[in-house]
C-alpha cells in the first residue's frame, strides 16, 4: 500500500495523478509540484482525493484537515476533499465555524476511484511502476484525464 | 518575496532578507496582508499562515534575483493514526482468514 493522491476536476474526473516518488504507506508528502498544479490550474478543479490504508470508513487526519484549509485559503474557494480506504469513500467539506472544522460524508464509488485503489497498492520498485511527473500534461491531453486511467509508464531498468 | 492568498498573487514592497527564517516571513507576511499592504492581493484582518511552506529559490537566467514564495503546504497523512486504523484492518482481516480455515 502506497497512498496515492488525484485532483479531479469540475466534472469529478481525474486531471492530474499525485505519485510522488516519496509517497509512502501512511502519507503523501508535502509537494511544490502538486501545488503548482493545482494553481495553475484553479478554475478547472473541483477538488483531491487521496487514499488511506487499511478498509472501513476513512476520515481525515489533522494533518490533512489543517492541508485542506491552508490550500483553500490560497486559493480563496472552497474544494471538496474526497478520502478512500479499500472499501468505503468519504467526501469532505468545510461547514466551519472554524478554519479545521470539515464535515466528511460516505459517497458512492465513483469511477476513477478504483484506479485510485490500484495505484495504491502498487509500491515503487517492486512492479517497476512509476507516476510520470509531467506538468506540461496536466490538464491539457493527460492521457489520464477524464478517463479514469492512470498516468504510469514502465520503469526502464 | 512573493505570495498566494485568497485566490490572488502578490509581492511584498519591500524585499526580505533571504535568509530570514520562515517565522520571520510568515509574520511578515500576516501583517501586512491584514493590513492590505501587499499589491493585489485584498486586506484580510483574518489572514492566517501558520499552514503556510516557506520556498526559497535561488537566481537563474531567466530570474537575476532570489526569489522567496509563501504557498500552502500539500501533505496529506497522519502517521500514528493511519499506522492504528492499518493494524486495526488487517487484524480483523488476519482473524476472519483463521475463522475461515478453522471451519
Amino acid at each position: 500500500m502506497m497512498e496515492a493522491g488525484v485532483v479531479l476536476d469540475l466534472d469529478i474526473k481525474p486531471f492530474y495523478w499525485h505519485l510522488p516518488a516519496d509517497r509512502t504507506n501512511i502519507a503523501l508528502p508535502d509537494s511544490r509540484p502538486l501545488w503548482d498544479i493545482i494553481w495553475e490550474n484553479r478554475e478547472k478543479i473541483a477538488g483531491i482525493a487521496h487514499s488511506h490504508p487499511g478498509g472501513g470508513i476513512p476520515g481525515p487526519s489533522y494533518d490533512d484537515v489543517t492541508t485542506f484549509s491552508a490550500i483553500e485559503r490560497a486559493l480563496g474557494r472552497r474544494l471538496k476533499w474526497w478520502i478512500t480506504s479499500a472499501d468505503a469513500a468519504i467526501v469532505a467539506v468545510w461547514t466551519g465555524p472554524g478554519p479545521i472544522t470539515y464535515s466528511s460524508t460516505p459517497c458512492t464509488e465513483l469511477e476513477w476511484m478504483k484506479t485510485l485503489r490500484q495505484v495504491s497498492q502498487r509500491v515503487q520498485g517492486n512492479e517497476g511502476i512509476e507516476k510520470e511527473q509531467d506538468h506540461d500534461h496536466a490538464g491539457t491531453d493527460s492521457p489520464g484525464r477524464g478517463e479514469g486511467e492512470c498516468h504510469i509508464r514502465r520503469q526502464e531498468r | 518575496m512573493n505570495v498566494t492568498y485568497g485566490g490572488k498573487n502578490g509581492d511584498l514592497p519591500d524585499p526580505v532578507h533571504f535568509d530570514a527564517t520562515d517565522g520571520d516571513i510568515r509574520g511578515w507576511v500576516t501583517e501586512a496582508v491584514r493590513g492590505g499592504n501587499i499589491p493585489g492581493i485584498d486586506a484580510d484582518p483574518g489572514a492566517d499562515f501558520h499552514d503556510f511552506v516557506v520556498d526559497r529559490f535561488e537566481a537563474n537566467d531567466a530570474r537575476p534575483h532570489r526569489l522567496i514564495q509563501l504557498r500552502p503546504k500539500t501533505p496529506f497523512g497522519d502517521h500514528e493514526a493511519r499506522v492504528r486504523a492499518a493494524i486495526d484492518w488487517a487484524t480483523v482481516e488476519f482473524a476472519n482468514t483463521l475463522a475461515k480455515l478453522a471451519q
